[in-house]
């Protein structure tokens, strides 16, 4: 390979990644622009989401190569119900572990938090055991360069290469219709704002606050069926590496602000995949760790702005 | 009396026991001393990070790296492996430790000091990052190639033993003891360093700089505003909370005899969180017993009920029972017990601080008997009196601010301010809301920085001095919204405000020379005989908290008073008080400027208080400075009553003052 087809091909690997990250780090930001809450267990709900939509797919009894009418009626379906599931449980999370501690101090809903996530990883440990466990192969793989283009280029673009990117962009899309143009949109953006006034105008803060992390977690659940399609492997610690990197997508974007968080999670999903080809993969994540650390410490409002303009 | 006299026979009694059970144990043929040593190092952890998390209140969630960075000092300084020249002679295990202990807090240091400016889920997750950083650079460092095109300036460089770790260490060496064959010499090893910590420990947080840690915990800018400096008392938190990982971990490399990065993962740094939280953050008596109960939990009940669940499922003939492991649910319990303590007793079980206020919406308590005696000439407290007598004026006014002017983005919120507080004098300041008052005083006193301007206090510049610095120099201030040290005790709250007039380091706090024990007998007849003043005698052990309102206020003042101030900044004192409390509250500045000649700027909207008792007064409104003078110039100022008094202003305190 040449080495700016290296870069290419590195660079559509980031992408890929990028979009599943962005999927999570919308999740944390929008529970942090509302509750002010770093939820930790976040990336462990993403890694259920793989694992869930594993279980929608054996239920309904799709484990080989989805075909023709299959790809429009089951894959659908199972994203809703994987989403469903996801967002269900967030919800319950938030209902049994943070709401309690609305009015206590800032780190102990982020200590329950932590908590929740190591419940939710020895859960999957246990129903999955500690090997990594392969995800059927159910999206079609064809290389669109070479079948469908007849380019014979040293470059891998797939099918699912498409699927992430057609997944991702219209569930991005509809969050920001969602956000921007419906009254629960209004909602939200004025809880994010100032929880007591938006209180005081009438609006129910905790409906509010129940209805992002159900949103999160459908965005996150949907993140894991798309993680497990495209990679055919889950495991139960997954979560917690991708959580931390979606969480520095977030932070790089500005925490609290939902384009800053998708723009962040590619970004992160870039650096990712460069570090792994040109430096080691070995220390990616001590690179995304730094970054981390050093935006938290220099610009903890994100590489953005001063402010985060839209703030949910 | 009898408790008293119980007390030293419960402390014989422990001794007496922790010295016989090792021999207790070999007698009976337990074999559990190894077990409980192990349990005794996580203990000593779990009490290094409830300095930081309990006293000074910054979550760390990355504690294992100091863990690791112990046990690796020690293994690569006393461990063949790598070649150190340190292995093998019989002393360098008691020189190690040391060394550890010294790498350990360095890196506290190296790790805190980006994180001071973060806010507390930021500096969380930041002091996680450092925790995932540690483990993945040892790994990485034990093979290092470096390779740029095809020139390798280095190649399969090994640091840190890598993925295999270090394996052997070397032992300590004391004539006669048996290290190499006998866990029970181990016993007491970490026994002496584990009590030797808890004594350093108790008697930190009983110093003022554990009193500094407990006040940035619970208000981070009322504290710096009382002389605290944040910097330097978290630096301290996280340099001692990793120093005495640093023993921890040296003991526990040379113990085990080997170490691997796989030790030291995030999951250590939970389980040792899980301690303090379960215990009780900030409660040393609760960290051991939750240390305690958490190794107990992962050693024995886990393994004890899989075999007890087992035998009961080959009786029942249920094969999930019988071969049921319930030690892989142990990250289960630990983060369930993470959750249910915080959600069903935040304060864990030995503790009473940390939990937070209630909302303080109760503020106004009709019935509360809160009216407090008027203040009297003869309860100053002489030491007071002393200072005041010392100040040597340096300049004619004692606080000179010329052409202030502070911007917050479009808003200038002061513009070109000049104000004079000449020595001893009483000056009011005045305005509506918004009109910049608070943000005076939050320049003055260095909170915010103003864009162009001079302050100078006593003839020196104040401009760019922090907040601590301001209090040395001796300007004092209270808060228009209370900010006391809540979950702190009132006369701990009076005595953070001595804090920058009183000298201990970290060796004088632990080790208590007699200067130490001095200062802190006369620091703390000082609070009292302050406290006594304000009229809170008797509530000295009360928290801050649950003081009725008034008293609140009362001993936001004491506590500004004990900075020993030459300026005090008041700011709307008399905010919720009732005509009669105010009345009081005007008595006491009026008797602290008389004396104890000591000078008062005063933010104030009761009208009775501000006119009755500042020589001059200076009215903002937005920003801007529209008139000064004296009291009675200023009532009949056009502009002031049009701006603030209103019209009706003059008829209604003349109505007010004839009829009382």
């Amino acid at each position: 390979m040449a080495w700016w087809e290296v870069l290419v091909q590195q660079t559509i690997n980031g992408l890929t990644r990028g979009a599943v990250f962005a999927l999570i780090a919308l999740g944390y930001t929008m529970v942090y622009g509302i509750i002010e809450l770093i939820n930790f267990a976040h990336g462990d709900v993403f890694m259920l989401g793989l694992f869930v939509s594993l279980a929608w797919f054996t239920l309904l009894g799709a484990t080989q190569t989805l075909t023709g009418w299959q790809l429009v009626t089951v894959l659908p379906l199972v994203f809703l119900l994987t989403m469903l599931t996801t967002a269900v449980l967030n919800v319950a999370i938030d209902r049994a572990a943070y709401r309690p501690l609305r009015r206590s101090t800032r780190l102990a809903p982020l200590i329950t938090a932590i908590g929740v996530s190591f419940m939710l990883e020895n859960v999957a440990l246990l129903w999955k055991g500690p090997a990594p466990i392969a995800y059927p192969d159910v999206f079609p793989s064809v290389d669109i360069l070479r079948e469908w283009f007849g380019v014979d280029s040293a470059i891998f673009v797939t099918t699912k290469d498409l699927l992430v990117v057609g997944a991702t962009i219209p569930l991005m899309l509809a969050l920001h219709y969602f956000v921007s143009r419906t009254t629960w949109g209004k909602a939200m953006r004025a809880t994010a704002q100032d929880r007591e006034t938006a209180e005081a105008m009438g609006i129910n803060v905790e409906r509010t606050i129940l209805m992002t992390f159900f949103i999160g977690g459908a965005l996150a659940g949907a993140a894991g069926l798309i993680q497990g399609m495209y990679y055919n492997i889950g495991q139960w610690w997954m979560g917690y590496q991708a959580g931390l990197r979606a969480f520095t997508a977030a932070v790089l974007g500005g925490i609290g602000n939902m384009a800053g968080a998708a723009l962040g999670g590619f970004f992160i999903g870039f650096l990712s995949a460069w570090s792994d080809q040109y430096i080691s993969a070995r220390w990616t994540n001590a690179i995304v760790f730094a970054i981390l650390i050093l935006v938290l410490v220099f610009r903890p409002h994100g590489l953005m702005g001063e402010r985060t303009p839209e703030k949910v | 009396m009898t408790v008293n006299a119980r007390r030293p026979l419960g402390w014989a009694a422990l001794v007496a026991a922790l010295v016989a059970y090792p021999f207790v144990d070999r007698v009976l043929g337990f074999q559990t001393v190894h077990a409980v040593s192990d349990g005794m190092i996580y203990v000593l952890l779990a009490l290094g990070l409830n300095i930081v998390v309990g006293y000074a209140g910054l979550l760390d969630l990355g504690y294992a790296a100091f863990f690791a960075i112990g046990a690796y000092s020690m293994g690569l300084l006393n461990s063949p492996v790598l070649g150190s020249p340190l292995y093998g002679h019989a002393w360098s295990f008691w020189v190690c430790i040391w060394i550890a202990a010294a790498v350990s807090a360095l890196l506290g240091v190296a790790i805190g000091a980006p994180t001071l400016r973060v806010r507390g889920d930021y500096l969380a997750i930041i002091t996680l990052g450092f925790g995932e950083i540690i483990p993945v650079a040892i790994r990485n460092l034990g093979d290092v190639t470096i390779e740029i095109g095809s020139w390798r300036p280095i190649e399969r460089l090994n640091l840190t033993g890598g993925e295999n770790g270090v394996n052997p260490v070397g032992r300590p060496y004391l004539p006669g003891v048996p290290f190499e064959t006998d866990p029970v010499p181990w016993y007491f090893l970490i026994l002496v360093i584990g009590a030797a910590s808890l004594w350093a420990m108790n008697r930190l947080r009983d110093s003022r700089l554990g009193r500094a840690w407990m006040a940035i915990r619970e208000d981070e800018t009322a504290a710096d505003c009382m002389g605290v400096n944040p910097i330097s008392t978290k630096l301290l938190a996280f340099a001692l909370g990793a120093s005495f990982s640093g023993f921890a971990g040296s003991v526990y490399a040379a113990k085990l005899q080997a170490i691997t990065p796989g030790a030291f993962e995030f999951q250590v740094s939970i389980m040792l969180l899980c301690m303090v939280v379960l215990g009780g953050a900030g409660s040393l008596k609760g960290v051991i017993l939750g240390g305690m109960l958490i190794t107990l939990f992962d050693r024995v009940v886990l393994t004890q009920t899989t075999f007890m669940v087992r035998a009961l499922g080959r009786t029942l003939g249920v094969s999930a029972l019988a071969t049921a492991d319930l030690t892989l649910w142990r990250w289960f319990f630990f983060g369930l017990g993470l959750v249910l303590v915080m959600v069903l007793r935040p304060q864990g079980l030995g503790g009473r601080r940390l939990s937070p206020a209630p909302i303080a919406d109760d503020a106004e308590d009709p019935t509360s008997p809160d009216v407090a005696s008027a203040p009297r000439v003869d309860a100053i407290p002489g030491w007071l009196r002393e200072r005041a007598r010392g100040g040597v004026a340096a300049s004619p006014a004692i606080l000179d601010v010329r052409g202030v002017t502070k911007r917050f983005g479009g808003v200038i919120a002061l513009n070109e301010i000049d104000l004079v507080v000449p020595h001893g004098a009483i000056i009011g300041l005045i305005g509506p809301n918004g009109a910049g008052k608070t943000t005076f005083f939050n320049v003055v006193t260095g909170l915010v920085r103003p864009d162009a301007g001079r302050i100078t206090f006593d003839g020196a510049n104040l401009v760019g001095l922090r907040p601590n610095a301001v209090v040395a120099r001796g300007i004092a201030r209270t808060f228009q919204s209370i900010r006391l040290f809540q979950n702190m005790t009132v006369l701990e709250n009076a005595l953070v405000g001595e804090h920058c007039r009183l000298a201990a380091t970290v060796p004088g706090a632990v080790l208590r020379p007699p200067a130490v024990i001095a200062e802190e007998a006369r620091a703390h007849a000082r609070a009292r005989e302050l406290l006594e003043f304000v009229g809170l005698g008797g509530k000295e052990h009360e928290l801050a908290r649950n003081l009725p309102y008034g008293d609140q206020r009362r001993l936001e003042i004491a506590r500004a008073l004990a900075t020993e101030p030459r300026l005090l900044l008041l700011d709307e004192p008399s905010a919720g008080m009732n005509p009669r409390e105010a009345e009081t509250l005007t008595d006491l500045i009026g008797l602290l400027r008389r004396e104890l000649a000591l000078s008062v700027l005063l933010i104030e909207h009761h009208m009775e208080v501000v006119m009755g008792i500042s020589d001059r007064i200076t009215v903002l409104d937005y920003g801007t400075r529209i008139a000064e003078g004296p009291p009675a110039a200023i009532q009949r100022d056009a502009r002031v009553i049009e701006a603030y008094l209103g019209t009706g202003y003059e008829q209604d305190l003349a109505s007010r003052t004839s009829a009382s």
